[in-house]
């Protein structure tokens, strides 16, 4: 109760204002039967698509066995399950620019087919189609002025309001989260935000990330209480 | 409004989407041209859709072509043929073809903002375009169609603006922009609203299924491509090890002038068997339909080709899990061993059946799956914003990122 009473208690100099976005699948018409075809296109394709392949793959919502769309169609498709491991290393928010990223995956790939005997063909009908998107970002309606906000809204948004701060922002924000920023500017500060940063993105659906960002909040604010007493 | 009703239930992000862009087309023209007011389910979905987006404030109009049964009996091979079947066709076929398209092109208002044009048969209208942005909506399976017969189709499809395909596999290489929109169901449709279980416990009487053992159930039409003799075959193995019986449900559709001879079909291959009810169902069964799919044990989907196969996504939601063929739209919904299993064979058909009717437990987790996934992938609410994003994205023309405001 005494931290309710605190004027300002928790507030950040800017509100936290959640966006969210839906994505609007195109074919790019363009698909491989097996590794050569793959390399091929990988080269041609527009950036988009490489971009939609590999950032967007937590779209999708679930925490698959791989990280993005190559690593994914070589481990189950292919049955390449070596090339799958390591496609699904590449770190794409690590790369500054799609050709850098397009040129790891193709060395990835080169790399498994000097030591490795080439998979051939997939059965018909899984072929690696490249696709494309188009991005829709709209206010989602909710704004958060302090932890308490910032909690309460976690719990409401929908998940592609997660994905877009948490994922896609890597892409808009040299390589950091929406959320561990806007914490950074709150009275709870670096510790919690360092906190945030610091989870392994490939690893969690959005869904888990919601499920972290809420137990971390939520403890910092036992804290906050707890000092308060 | 219509949109609060799916409050709770579809994805908030789909629902605040639809809100905007039904205030920035609110007032213009949207047009849907099809073949049939009745069966399949691509009018049943515009059956949905139109109200809802009449609702939204967009002025829509839904427009079938008028045309004898010769022309569609020509329809129903080029379907077919875009399927990967073989089909023959003479000049005298592919010019009536055209006369019954160039005759509906003279009598309907094709004037809108928007047009989708939906499968093959309106696909020569785009002749008679005028004004507005024109998409052509496959909602079939072209993954390995007849190439002779593609040609023939895609000469019409070029002239679109953009077409649209269920599922990235059926989209041809084109020059102008092809959108992939997976279709969807309706959850409070007649066929998927929640149903009392004194109403299930009445269908099933009335069809004189047994609620006292599993039951397998297929819903789709009588088409070879939905192959219900597989799906006996597959019964006749699972039945050798685990009692159960099988229901193959489905409705007649009036472009489909096949469909009483592979029912015939179906009723002799499965004989006498008491345990198999063959049911042809009236259009506007759906109460029925949704009763059948609540009863079943386990859905089967065994098509040989398949558009998309709305009936797996049905019962998905109704928490069964299915098993379905490997084939089209079906290995969109289905994640293999998570929600049901994806299958190649009668024989993979039987053996998941049979693993399914001896683990329970599988059957419960699987179908809590099964319904998160449609929740979030294949309700209507979700293919309807894809429909007026892509409208949006065509005045867009070529940004790959479109920022809205509320």
């Amino acid at each position: 109760m005494e931290a309710q009473c605190r004027p300002g208690a928790g507030a950040a100099k800017n509100p936290f204002c959640f966006n969210q976005c839906i994505k609007l699948a195109k074919s790019t018409g363009k698909k491989a039967r097996n590794l050569s075809e793959l390399m091929s296109l990988i080269r041609i394709v527009p950036e988009t698509s490489i971009y939609h392949h590999t950032y967007e793959y937590y779209f999708k919502g679930r925490a698959l066995e791989y990280t993005n769309d190559f690593a994914h169609w070589a481990g189950e498709f292919l049955e390449a399950r070596v090339l799958g491991d390591n496609l699904s290393v590449i770190d794409p928010f690590a790369h500054k620019s799609i050709k850098s990223l397009r040129n790891e995956l193709l060395n990835a790939i080169e790399a498994f087919l000097l030591n490795f005997p080439n998979p051939g063909n997939v059965l018909p009908g899984h072929e690696f189609y490249f696709m494309d998107t188009v991005t829709f970002i709209f206010p989602a309606g909710l704004s958060a002025s302090s932890l308490e906000e910032f909690l309460s809204a976690i719990g409401q948004a929908d998940a592609s309001s997660i994905y877009y701060h948490f994922y896609e922002a890597r892409s808009r924000v040299s390589c950091a989260d929406d959320f561990s920023l806007w914490i950074s500017s709150t009275p709870a500060g670096a510790e919690l935000a360092e906190k945030i940063s610091s989870i392994d993105p490939f690893m969690h659906s959005t869904e888990d990330i919601r499920q972290l960002l809420a137990g971390y909040v939520e403890e910092e604010l036992g804290k906050e209480a707890a000092a308060a007493r | 409004m219509m949109i609060d009703k799916y409050k709770g239930i579809s994805p908030t992000a789909d629902l605040d989407l639809l809100r905007i862009l039904g205030a920035r087309f609110s007032g213009r023209r949207l047009l849907n041209v099809n073949s049939t007011r009745s069966g399949g389910g691509v009018a049943e979905l515009l059956g949905r859709i139109v109200p809802f987006l009449t609702d939204l404030g967009i002025d829509v109009r839904w427009e079938t072509i008028e045309a004898d049964n010769g022309f569609f009996g020509i329809t129903k091979k080029i379907h077919n043929a875009l399927q990967g079947g073989r089909e023959r066709f003479t000049h005298a076929m592919w010019d009536h073809y055209e006369e019954e398209n160039g005759k509906n092109a003279d009598a309907l208002d094709l004037n809108a903002d928007v047009v989708f044009i939906h499968d093959p048969q309106p696909a020569p209208l785009i002749k008679a375009k005028k004004s507005g942005k024109w998409i052509w909506r496959c909602h079939i399976d072209m993954s390995s169609p007849s190439r002779t017969v593609a040609r023939r189709i895609l000469k019409y499809v070029k002239k679109y603006d953009a077409s649209v395909f269920s599922v990235a596999q059926f989209a041809p290489p084109l020059a102008r922009p092809e959108f992939v929109v997976l279709p969807s169901i309706d959850p409070l449709s007649e066929k998927n609203r929640g149903l009392p279980v004194s109403d299930i416990s009445a269908i099933a009487g009335k069809f004189d299924i047994p609620l006292d053992r599993p039951v397998l159930v297929q819903v789709s039409r009588f088409d070879r491509f939905k192959d219900q003799i597989g799906v006996i075959k597959a019964y006749r193995l699972v039945k050798k090890y685990n009692d159960c019986c099988l229901v193959l449900a489905g409705s007649p559709a009036s472009d489909d002038p096949e469909g009483e001879k592979v029912l015939n079909e179906v009723m002799e291959f499965a004989g006498q068997d008491k345990d198999i009810k063959i049911l042809l169902l009236p259009p506007g069964s759906g109460t029925e339909i949704n009763a059948i799919q609540r009863l079943a044990t386990i859905v089967l989907q065994k098509s040989l080709k398949e558009g998309f196969g709305l009936t797996v996504s049905e019962a998905m939601w109704k928490g069964k899990p299915v098993i379905g063929s490997a084939v089209g739209g079906i290995t969109s919904q289905i994640v293999h061993g998570v929600n049901g299993f994806l299958v190649y064979s009668i024989e993979g058909a039987a053996f998941r059946a049979r693993q399914l009717l001896n683990n329970t437990r599988l059957i419960s987790e699987m179908g809590r799956s099964a319904r998160e996934h449609v929740r979030k992938n294949f309700l209507i609410t979700r293919q309807i914003r894809d429909y007026l994003a892509i409208w949006a994205a065509l005045e867009n023309r070529g940004a790959s990122e479109i920022q809205l405001a509320m």
